[in-house]
């Protein structure tokens, strides 16, 4: 008999020895023990150096510094940097993902163009590789002759997830040298441009805000994935451990749709009919007012002292002297004078009782914030839901304080060396002087406070007014795959050319003419300056941790090189510019003046460190007051000029419970959503409008697994168990036995849900938890591409998700869609 | 020598499976291995339905059932308190996954839940199940210890990162990963968790911080009534996540 191989079965083995008795073993196994035992080899092996690259996470926009173990030239394993401020040495379960991203076996290889000149679903793109000279070369021709043309602002860049002056930042000064206003196109009216658009029309800052959660001892969360995506996710999940475990404990409330885990972690989980978070937002107000819990020092007071809120009543505006809020008693005399709890419980299905408690814990607990994202504006009422929740912020004096909400600091980054205004030449001057609008219509009179609006780009471009796109440059976002209604990306790319920078096989390289393929983030340079944190600037470097293993290209460089083949003072610029790492070690420059608290003053030490920041956060309001830091404390007082200039930077100065920007545009308002105009300015209870005639609500969450899409493809991350994706290779549709039972349905059974647009086949899970009006399936599967593992895996619910927007901030109505569900005939 | 034990905080574990894929990453698991799982549970129904999580690794017993049925001995009980496997007498005849009350014990099917079967994409070189780009470098898989790419038909399970812990300083008490000197002998699950809900320390000394938090938050054993006596203990604070229906061998959803 042959050798038994003992180390491929050691069953088989046995049942070897058990058949033909000794004799005919011993041989072998003699001859076995001679070797020495793998684990004897390994250790006589030599013992590989590992080399630890500082980097930064890319499955989310947390920017969570990280530690990537490489050893023998392959990246093995990635932990949190344990001196980087956001990660603290943690991560989230995302984070770990990174080297299988890295090594993802359907990575392009190489830039590409298509032969095939059909381009559909079921179209092989049949792309062939090319050089990067002729890849680069083909496009930097159809982008001259374009502009020889005039034609150049037919030419778009399209961003998703790109960060960094080094990055995504380099496509304005792109697009100006150019001559195209749609170099700079962004994806946030499908991310959550409301909740932005609502803090700016009350505190005059257009972002998300800083939060310093870890000092505050109540969360009253609207329909914030804290500890599922909301983000800085990792450092969410920290400050989690932390407040909860504090003295005295942090009281959490949460307001969603859906029995989340931040929901039943919470100590309250309200689960809200959806779309109406702000009513719910508007009785707690109520409350608070009418009992007097309001944070006098910040807002003002009576001026006698006694309370006139009293329910149903208005109030002589005379009677009340106002501190750092606007139009506090007219906003109660228009509006939340009648929105009692039970007027609340009526509109939201939340017993009264059960608002009063919560308005009592929140009103009576300092410091208390209110926090809220894409949950309660993913509606046609979604910056009145977002004032209505923000206003409470300003109700219990969080603006500023310890424990409350602030607004996040720049990085004082060097500045480029290269003048862009020199380089401009004439064509793109009179592209510019043409005045067109974006593609997508932001700042027209159709979105006049649009700040992006990429669900609208398809019918645009096919409506053709007034004009329709040449050529589409992708970065980072697969709208093909995301946006509502997602197929009418198929129709709208026919008659585009395309360039998709992905390096995964995404939906959109399937339409892409040509492919120019990016690094991963573990082989890149980039900066990355931090998302609304705790205030304080803050911004990492990219290192690779090791040399591309494909033949790609940073975006940053693809488009340098592009900018260098344009005619004419364009391609002079880039030429000055050179590249990526040169725009990198100018930005470094600022350092130098402004070192680090970590001693970063310099390129290398950046890269050394992996994050530049300075700590404190310079403003406080301390008990209806403001003061700068003062180098060793917050004592030195603000006048209300630099309040203004600083903090609020509204029309008054002032927090604004009657926004004076959003009355500018009260004729807008008033035609699009029937406010009447002399109201546009309160934030206000509005009927959301629902679209579709089904009968259930259709809410599409992401799941913790999710990573932006980016865990599509990782079977590894496929496998795991998730609530509400179903996990271990399984996507599901959560829904209650009730509303099944109506119609024949039984956990496990494949079902139809149905829209207007056509439908999806899925199984059914009965969660008894649910709200019996809500079906939930998440986001993020359902992929017709994107890899061999992302392929054909579950449905993807955006396919019959209508286009509806709220016409204010333009965010997609996501969660808003009345659905019908049905049993299949055929249950296989 | 420390007798290695964990502690997990329910009350500020946040169900996020980091802790999972930190392992999966850690030690090379195959996609569905996750020696580290979180299992969900939702009980009641709405508008008081519930959804609780519990964190279940290898409890790695004091008196593991799985050892006393392997009938080769590879399944055993080291020194330093961890339950391991040692690959080179392991048979894959599972009847230690069989003997095991927790269901965390693993074994490389033939048919993979998720397809297509990742071992096809990264084949393996040698005797190992796969070899993937990212694996363990080599000189620190150690099979002895059931440590790295397992060889084909092998059960695997958690060694609480045996090729890390040991290699503890003597005289170690607790393995804090924000402690500098103590981290990179973590293991991966308690070093990546983000609420910090979990504790790694000297069950043997009475002065680790482990035992102080079993003794103030009284730690709980999980299933003890089997008498295997676990060395991974529960706080369930002051909002206890353990669930209702304790099953966590076969879990539904």
């Amino acid at each position: 008999m042959g050798k038994i191989d003992l180390t491929t079965s050691r069953r088989g083995f046995l049942q070897a020895t058990a058949v033909t008795g000794a004799a005919g073993v011993v041989g072998s196994v003699v001859g076995e023990v001679l070797q020495p035992t793998p684990s004897e080899a390994l250790a006589q092996a030599p013992r590989p150096e590992t080399k630890i690259t500082k980097n930064v996470c890319h499955q989310c926009p947390a920017r969570c510094g990280i530690d990537v173990y490489t050893t023998n030239g392959k990246v093995h394993a990635i932990y949190g940097t344990l001196d980087h401020p956001i990660s603290n040495g943690k991560l989230c379960p995302k984070g770990h993902l990174g080297a299988y991203i890295l090594y993802d076996p359907d990575r392009f290889t190489g830039p590409m163009k298509r032969t095939n000149p059909k381009k559909g679903r079921n179209e092989d793109p049949r792309f062939v590789r090319i050089t990067w000279d002729e890849a680069l070369n083909t496009i930097a021709a159809r982008l001259n002759g374009l502009r020889d043309k005039g034609e150049s602002h037919r030419f778009a860049l399209l961003t998703g997830r790109g960060w960094g002056a080094s990055d995504a930042g380099l496509t304005d000064n792109f697009g100006k040298l150019y001559g195209t206003p749609n170099a700079s196109l962004g994806h946030s009216s499908m991310c959550s441009d409301a909740s932005k658009r609502a803090k700016q029309l009350m505190d005059g800052n257009y972002s998300y805000n800083a939060y310093d959660y870890r000092n505050t001892n109540y969360l009253l969360n609207f329909g914030a994935a804290y500890l599922e995506a909301f983000r800085p996710y990792n450092n969410n999940l920290q400050t989690w451990g932390h407040i909860r475990t504090k003295s005295p404990k942090t009281k959490v409330t949460v307001v969603d749709i859906r029995v989340t885990t931040t929901g039943a972690a919470a100590d309250h989980l309200l689960l809200v009919k959806p779309g109406t978070d702000g009513a719910l937002a508007l009785a707690i107000a109520h409350v608070i007012l009418t009992e007097g819990l309001w944070d006098k020092k910040f807002v003002g007071d009576f001026n006698d002292g006694n309370n006139r809120f009293i329910s149903g009543f208005s109030v002589d505006q005379s009677t009340f002297t106002e501190r750092w809020t606007k139009g506090l008693v007219e906003w109660w005399n228009a509006e939340v004078k009648d929105r009692t709890p039970e007027w609340a419980s009526k509109v939201t299905t939340i017993p009264a009782k059960d608002i009063v408690k919560v308005a009592h814990e929140f009103g009576t607990t300092r410091p208390a914030m209110a926090i809220f994202e894409r949950g309660p504006t993913t509606h046609t009422n979604a910056v009145y839901n977002g004032l209505s929740i923000h206003a409470l912020n300003a109700l219990v004096g969080s603006m500023y304080a310890v424990g409350g909400l602030m607004s996040q600091m720049g990085v004082p980054y060097g500045a480029l060396p290269w003048k862009v205004d020199e380089y401009v030449d004439d064509i793109a001057k009179a592209a510019a002087a043409k005045k067109l609008p974006r593609i997508d219509r932001v700042k027209t009179a159709e979105g006049p406070l649009w700040s992006n609006m990429i669900q609208g780009i398809p019918d645009f471009h096919m409506e053709g007014k007034p004009y329709k796109l040449d050529t589409l440059m992708f970065y980072l976002t697969n709208p093909i795959f995301s946006t509502p209604d997602c197929t009418r990306w198929e129709k709208a790319l026919q008659d585009i050319f395309v360039i998709d920078t992905s390096p995964f096989p995404g939906e959109t390289a399937m339409f892409a003419d040509i492919v120019v393929p990016d690094h991963t983030y573990l082989e890149r340079w980039q900066d990355t300056p931090t998302y609304p944190f705790q205030g304080y600037p803050l911004t990492n470097l990219r290192t690779p941790a090791v040399k591309p293993i494909h033949d790609t290209k940073v975006f940053g460089d693809t488009l340098i090189e592009i900018g260098k083949r344009i005619n004419g003072k364009m391609g002079e610029y880039y030429k000055q510019v050179g590249n990526v790492d040169n725009v990198l070690r100018a930005l470094a420059k600022g350092f130098e003046k402004n070192p680090g608290d970590n001693g970063v003053n310099s390129f290398e030490t950046w890269a050394e460190k992996g994050v530049w920041y300075k700590k404190p956060y310079l403003w406080r309001q301390i008990a209806g007051e403001f003061y700068e830091w003062d180098g060793v404390d917050y004592r030195k007082p603000m006048s209300p000029e630099d309040v203004k200039k600083r903090l609020f930077k509204t029309e008054s100065g002032k927090f604004e419970l009657r926004s004076s920007y959003l009355e500018k545009y009260a004729d807008f308002v008033n035609a699009k959503l029937g406010v009447p105009k002399e109201r546009v300015g309160f934030p206000q209870w509005l009927e959301p409008r629902y679209s579709g005639k089904g009968d259930l609500f259709l809410v599409t969450p992401k799941t913790p697994m999710h990573a932006e899409g980016r865990s599509a493809n990782i079977p590894q991350a496929i496998s795991i168990y998730q609530p509400v994706s179903g996990g271990r290779n399984q996507t599901f549709l959560e829904m209650h036995p009730k509303p099944a039972k109506a119609r024949g349905i039984k956990n496990g059974d494949l079902v139809h849900i149905k829209s207007e647009l056509g439908s999806v086949k899925v199984r059914v899970h009965l969660t008894p938890a649910a709200r019996p009006d809500t079906i939930v399936l998440p986001f993020g599967f359902g992929h017709w591409a994107h890899g061999r593992w992302a392929k054909d895996r579950g449905e993807n619910a955006s396919a019959i998700i209508p286009n509806i927007s709220d016409p204010i901030s333009g965010l997609t109505s996501n969660y808003s869609t009345l659905v019908t569900v049905e049993k299949t005939e055929s249950q296989a | 020598m420390a007798r290695w034990g964990m502690v997990i905080d329910l009350e500020k574990c946040t169900g996020c499976q980091a802790c999972t894929t930190a392992c999966l990453m850690e030690n090379s698991r195959l996609p569905g291995e996750m020696w580290q799982d979180v299992l969900f549970y939702s009980e009641g129904e709405y508008p008081s339905g519930k959804l609780s999580w519990l964190p279940r690794p290898c409890m790695h017993c004091e008196n593991p059932s799985c050892v006393a049925v392997c009938p080769t001995g590879a399944a055993y009980k080291a020194e330093n308190g961890a339950v391991l496997i040692d690959w080179e007498k392991c048979i894959g005849c599972k009847y230690c996954m069989i003997a095991c009350p927790y269901g965390v014990r693993f074994y490389a099917e033939e048919k993979q839940k998720t397809q297509p079967d990742i071992r096809n994409v990264f084949p393996p070189s040698g005797d190992k199940v796969w070899d993937p780009p990212y694996k363990m470098p080599e000189h620190v898989q150690d099979p002895k210890h059931g440590v790295g790419i397992q060889p084909k038909n092998v059960v695997s399970k958690c060694t609480f990162c045996y090729h890390r812990i040991s290699k503890a300083p003597e005289g170690t008490t607790d393995l804090d990963p924000n402690d500098p000197a103590t981290r990179d002998f973590t293991p991966a699950c308690v070093v990546t968790c983000a609420p910090t809900a979990r504790f790694f320390g000297d069950l043997d000394n009475p002065e680790s911080n482990v035992r102080k938090l079993i003794a103030e938050k009284r730690g709980t054993r999980l299933l003890d009534q089997t008498g295997n006596r676990p060395q991974v203990y529960y706080l369930a604070g002051e909002s206890p996540a353990i669930p209702e229906t304790r099953s966590v061998r076969n879990p539904k959803t």
